[in-house]
């Protein structure tokens, strides 16, 4: 479908199609402009943490443990530091915050937690690890944990420690590796895993609600059921039950899970559309001139409804990386060896009672930046593409 | 002389487009209406009539509307400009009302025609309770809705669009008010029933002595109803007058080009004149050159369907399966060269044939003849070759090219898929050709759909249809949504297209004085079914079925007076 | 109206039947050997072989499958494999805890997205709109772990409002002692979607003509907005509440754990943590099934507010 004439040739501008309009308009919004320069500087950061260029040596203990952010004149001073490393004073307020009995209660992982972390540092608790187990679905990262940390206990702590850093850009983490470093990883995760699911999750679900919406009758009847029983199961009990089977980690099992199972939304998005278009004249047109059905498909209708694939893409984007950050969290997504915002949430989480913040502020202003960048570039998308909607 | 109850002075509104740009929509309009007299606000799209009505009733977007400061409306003695929201909110649907085109999506869908009522009644009359009830009754049988006792509980879509237009009307004349705006009341209705509407309003009019101003696109409309006429164009009043004036004495050429370019039922000039013929002032010789319409037994047939039955199916109940017929027991013969019109109302199954003699639907019996071959019974891959000659125009223009396709490759992919032309050369040579055949100019072809008008969108539809040399081309409502000076436009193209190629036309139509313009015989449907079916001359004079009379009568006469 | 609600309620079989196909095929086929899994440790051919025996995987697929469908059918999916509760005592004793929270959360929830949302629709366009959508964005792009870390610090466990987590035995007590930082956790992090969804769903209706009609009318602003208006986008928001209800049950999965609330969600991943297969399976079956019934009565839901709607 080229013309054969050159247009320059004859010396007439061609005219914009609907595509360049749009990015046109996306041009106009400020917004648009400022979330997608934001995006693209994730996304430049992820690539060159791919390739090595930053954040490769995220995994070398750089630092003090628990070294703070450098500009962060707070109440944790490198003498709390060290001692909070080797001698009993952990958080600021644990005993304190533990003195409320009416609010303690027998299956308290936070009190384990904080148990288990005082029994690392050195005080002797009464409760036993056993019967913890039982009851706290922690147990089991605390142990892991435990045993991070008797590798660097391992070490003569006191000299290695002089020549370790005493404050990071964005502080330290719990064997003193950067906090940024893994954030910068975290992005990469995050981004690759979002991308790749999104593209999967399209591909079969606009694919499949393109025949269903097009043929109609008897193809639709079996692609609507196959769709209705995915719709049926809440996604996430989806998710959780695929991981459970599947009981394997890595960045490759995390994108499959998400998008084998997340593809029902545009798979319902498209089948509409199509069915929309089909019964549209230009579409009838296209069948008086006698256009096949594949050329109907993809040569007419495709263009015509590639924007609401697009934005229903981005949308996946977000959803992906929130419900990635969720799966890595509960130990169900990326192994040990890759960082996810989503694990180092998890390794927060225990920190925040130590009064150790920052890697939460770190892991939570990455990913909101990220995916509020990508959401407003989405609504702006959408605005660009579909001025009517506005 | 009576001081008017409205009197618009120099009204000029503007819309924000976007930071830069405005669009000056009213560019300093002034007329009168007075007590007890109807207005008809007459112009095509883009004329500024609409805007003129929601401006009087204070209802322009006021996001980004902008009425001029030196403006001025006022309305029995007061100036709505100056009123507050309140002032002019308790006027609405009290003193001026308002009714409008699309009857169904402007009643509100959830809620009983009589709750809409009352709703006024207790707005500005503070009537509730049993004489509430007792009122909405009495008003809905005023505008002639039959056991009102019982319908007064009906929601919206349980009436019929004339039945829906009559309650907003009830709603409208709750309160008595001294100005009712219309605006385009009867355009989304059929032509029957736009006959009833028109004449309820008239009747109440008079009835009650109320003013109306009247927005319409369609000059023979207000010509039995109207007594004073305003014509616009493109924010601009272009000739105002008595109805008797304006019909018998044009001054303005637009105002000509509007009253000719209509086809009428008693006269078929050879073209349309248009405005750009009344400014070269050859309109006069156009009107009396006339052209001569009929078939023959002689004339030779390219196509012959008979016995065209088309059901549509849709599910009900537990298993059951609800049979709809759209077409039933359709025959007639399409001659060379000639035109043979379809009219009937929505729902009468014409565009069904259309859509079916060309294999759009499946039909559910019959045979279609054409060049001694049954195409109904041919498979996919034996009716391509003939697929390409019979071709369609469609309704919509605004639909019907895909916009993500150039004018050239809207054009060019028939000749690709039907192996037209040798090479991409040859094509866009012929492209080229077929546009300026259709008149338009050759830059057209680097542009995209949604750069034209929709006459041009029509043109362009048209030219499509020709790269594939159709014997026959079914013109489905295909100027039905075009402004009346294009209409006639592409009528004269259509003409020109059928005196150079000889091409027979199927010609779908719900607007009789078009089809009998454009027809040599006419075939009238209601309910799937041909009811009548004759030389167009002897269908037009001597109509021989109750509903082909029924329909006749219904058409707009333009001035009753003459 | 009978007639309808047995078609649907036939329509759902093939589609149950579909989910059955689905997790069989999920955790008889792909999932792989249980019985390894179970042995643990001490794992000899004989125990495998025995635990094989007992759980009734070394008979064939089809075999496998009948025994499923009767599982299905009658409410029996026997014992969890780590704690040996019946699975259908797991659905008893976690049930109240999970609707405790969802109910208050979606009613609650529902009431303050709809007067956002009308307030928004009523200024759209203005600054103020465009605040609140930007505020929910940003809301919306800080992961659920986020709100339940810092509130369970911050309003728990740091200022002392709330317990830190736990259940007691009495109703009121759970209500609200218990599950009132659940819920207003829950409610914080649902409210900026269901805002924007709202608000959509209210720009849709404010566009339309009858709308106008209403203005042309006379009436007041006020009325136009809650009358006309709310009562149309009502028929979008009732189905919208009524289709999350489900997903409720699990979705607050996060909230029950870190709480440690019984609830059917903090079952899901415990099981999932400890491959209880017999429990996931039962509640993903039932949840489906829930859903699916959900969805019926959204169905005639919508008969009710939408007089249009015709159940054939």
């Amino acid at each position: 479908m080229t013309t054969a004439v050159n247009t320059a040739s004859i010396g007439i501008e061609r005219s914009p199609g609907l595509w360049s309009l749009a990015w046109k308009r996306l041009l106009r919004d400020k917004i648009a402009i400022v979330s997608m320069v934001i995006v693209i500087a994730f996304l430049l950061l992820a690539l060159a943490s791919a390739v090595g260029l930053v954040a490769g040596g995220w995994n070398n203990e750089i630092a003090k443990n628990y070294a703070p952010p450098t500009w962060f004149k707070g109440s944790t001073t490198e003498e709390d530091l060290s001692k909070s490393n080797k001698s009993a004073a952990a958080g600021p307020s644990l005993d304190t915050g533990l003195s409320r009995p009416e609010f303690v209660n027998d299956r308290d992982p936070l009190r384990d937690t904080i148990t288990e972390l005082k029994q690392q540092l050195g005080q002797s608790t009464s409760g036993g690890a056993d019967e913890i187990k039982i009851v706290d679905p922690l147990a089991d990262v605390i142990a892991e944990l435990k045993k991070k940390l008797g590798r660097t206990g391992d070490g003569d702590a006191n000299e290695v420690e002089a020549e370790k850093l005493s404050s990071l850009a964005f502080g330290a983490d719990k064997w003193g590796r950067s906090v940024f470093d893994k954030v910068v990883q975290g992005s990469e995760t995050s981004i690759t895993v979002g991308f790749a699911a999104a593209l999967v999750a399209t591909l079969i679900g606009a694919f499949l609600g393109a025949l269903a919406g097009y043929y109609g009758g008897k193809t639709d009847d079996f692609l609507n059921w196959f769709y209705s029983i995915f719709n049926s199961i809440p996604y996430i009990l989806l998710v959780l039950a695929i991981a459970a089977v599947l009981n394997k980690k890595g960045i490759l099992t995390v994108v499959l899970i998400l998008g084998l199972t997340g593809w029902a939304s545009i798979f319902r998005v498209v089948r509409a559309e199509y069915m929309k278009h089909k019964a549209r004249d230009y579409v009838r047109a296209a069948n008086a001139i006698g256009a096949s059905h594949a050329r109907r498909m993809f040569v007419h209708i495709f263009p015509n409804i590639s924007h609401v694939i697009l934005v229903q893409l981005s949308l996946y984007v977000v959803i992906f990386i929130k419900s990635e950050v969720i799966l890595s969290y509960l130990g169900f997504g990326v192994g040990v060896d890759t960082v996810s915002w989503g694990s180092m949430l998890n390794e927060a989480q225990n920190e925040l009672i130590l009064g150790y913040w920052w890697q939460l502020g770190a892991a939570t202003l990455f990913m909101a930046i990220l995916v509020t960048a990508f959401s407003l570039f989405t609504d702006s998308l959408r605005d660009a593409l579909d001025p009517k909607l506005k | 002389m009576t001081t008017p109850l409205l009197s618009v002075r120099n009204l000029r509104v503007s819309f924000r487009i976007d930071r830069s740009n405005t669009f000056d929509a009213l560019k300093g309009v002034s007329f009168d209406v007075m007590p007890n007299q109807t207005v008809a606000l007459v112009g095509e799209s883009g004329s500024g009539k609409s805007v003129t009505s929601l401006a009087v009733l204070g209802l322009l977007p006021k996001e980004n509307a902008k009425v001029s400061s030196d403006s001025q409306i006022e309305f029995d003695g007061k100036n709505l400009l100056a009123l507050s929201r309140q002032e002019i909110r308790e006027l609405r649907g009290d003193k001026i009302s308002m009714i409008f085109q699309e009857p169904m999506s402007s009643l509100n869908p959830v809620f009983t025609v009589g709750y809409q009522i009352k709703e006024v009644l207790k707005e500005h009359k503070n009537l509730t309770g049993a004489a509430a009830d007792k009122r909405a009754v009495e008003l809905l049988k005023e505008v002639g809705i039959p056991s009102a006792e019982e319908r007064v509980d009906y929601y919206p879509h349980q009436m019929s669009g004339g039945q829906q237009q009559r309650v907003m009307i009830a709603m409208a004349i709750a309160c008595e008010p001294k100005l009712l705006i219309a605006d385009e009341p009867t355009t989304a209705l059929d032509v029957t029933i736009q006959k009833q509407i028109l004449d309820l309003i008239a009747e109440i009019q008079k009835k009650r002595g109320m003013s109306v101003l009247f927005i319409t696109h369609d000059l023979a409309v207000v010509g039995d109803i109207a007594d004073r006429v305003v014509v616009m164009r493109n924010g601009e009043i272009k000739e105002q007058g008595t109805t008797k004036e304006v019909f018998s004495a044009p001054k303005d050429d637009y105002t000509k080009a509007l009253l000719s370019c209509r086809p009428a039922v008693d006269s078929r000039p050879k073209r349309l004149p248009v405005i750009e013929d009344f400014m070269a002032g050859r309109a006069e010789a156009m009107r009396s050159e006339q052209r001569a319409r009929g078939v023959r037994d002689a004339d030779p047939v390219v196509l012959e369907v008979k016995g065209l039955c088309k059901d549509f199916y849709s599910r009900e109940g537990l298993f059951g399966k609800k049979t709809f017929h759209a077409a039933k027991d359709v025959s007639f013969k399409l001659r060379k060269g000639k035109t043979l019109g379809l009219v009937g109302e929505s729902g009468s199954g014409k565009t069904t044939v259309g859509l079916t003699v060309m294999r759009l639907h499946d039909a559910t019996k019959g045979e279609a003849w054409f060049d001694g071959k049954n195409i109904f019974a041919m498979t996919e891959k034996e009716f391509l070759p003939y697929k390409k000659r019979i071709q369609i125009v469609f309704q919509n223009p605004y639909a019907s090219l895909n916009p993500r396709f150039t004018v050239g490759q809207i054009l060019m992919e028939p000749m690709v898929i039907h192996g037209i032309g040798k090479g991409g050369d040859d094509r866009s040579k012929m492209a080229f050709e077929l546009l300026s055949k259709v008149g338009l100019p050759e830059m057209s072809f680097y542009k995209y759909p949604h750069e034209f008008s929709g006459g041009q969108r029509q043109r362009i539809a048209i030219a499509r249809c020709l790269t594939m040399k159709p014997d026959i081309l079914i013109c489905d409502e295909s100027v039905s949504a075009l402004d009346v000076s294009v209409q006639a436009q592409v009528l004269n193209l259509l003409q020109d297209l059928q005196d150079e190629f000889g091409l027979s036309y199927i010609f779908i139509s719900h607007d009789l004085a078009v089809v009998k313009y454009m027809s040599d015989e006419v075939m009238v449907m209601s309910n799937g079914e041909v009811v009548e079916h004759e030389n167009s001359d002897t269908l037009y004079q001597a109509p021989k079925h109750e509903y082909t009379k029924r329909l006749l009568d219904s058409i707009p006469k333009g001035l009753a007076a003459t | 109206m009978a007639a309808y609600i047995v078609r649907r309620l036939w329509q759902i079989v093939p589609t149950m039947l579909g989910v059955i196909l689905l997790i069989f095929f999920l955790f008889n086929v792909v999932g792989g050997d249980p019985a390894y899994l179970l042995a643990g440790k001490i794992s000899n051919p004989e125990t495998i072989a025995n635990i094989r025996k007992q759980l009734g995987i070394d008979e064939p697929y089809y075999v496998q499958l009948w025994i499923f469908i009767k599982q299905v059918v009658t409410f029996d999916f026997g014992q969890s494999w780590s704690t040996n509760e019946y699975v259908s005592s797991i659905f008893a004793t976690r049930l109240p805890a999970s609707l405790m929270i969802g109910i208050p959360l979606l009613i609650v929830e529902a009431i303050i997205a709809i007067l956002i949302a009308l307030g928004v629709a009523y200024v759209r366009g203005s600054l103020t709109d465009r605040a609140v959508m930007v505020s929910c964005t940003v809301a919306q792009s800080v992961s659920i772990l986020v709100y339940i870390i810092v509130f369970q610090y911050v309003l728990a466990y740091k200022f002392g409002w709330f317990p830190v987590q736990g259940w007691g035995n009495g109703f009121f007590e759970n209500l609200f002692k218990y599950a009132s930082l659940p819920i207003l956790i829950a409610l914080v992090v649902s409210l900026a979607p269901n805002i924007r969804l709202y608000r959509t769903f209210l720009l849709d209706e404010i566009n339309q003509d009858y709308v106008r009609t209403a203005r042309a009318k006379g009436l007041t602003e006020n009325r136009v907005m809650l009358v006309h208006v709310l009562r149309n986008a009502a028929i979008p928001i009732i189905t919208n509440l009524m289709i999350q209800l489900p997903g409720l049950l699990v979705g607050l999965f996060l909230i029950e754990r870190f709480f440690s609330i019984p609830g059917i969600g903090r079952e899901v991943i415990l099981s999932v943590e400890r491959s209880d297969f017999p429990v996931i399976k039962a509640i993903t079956v039932y949840v489906a099934l829930a859903t699916m019934l959900a969805n019926l009565a959204a169905d005639l839901l919508y008969k009710a507010v939408d007089p249009r709607v015709e159940l054939k």
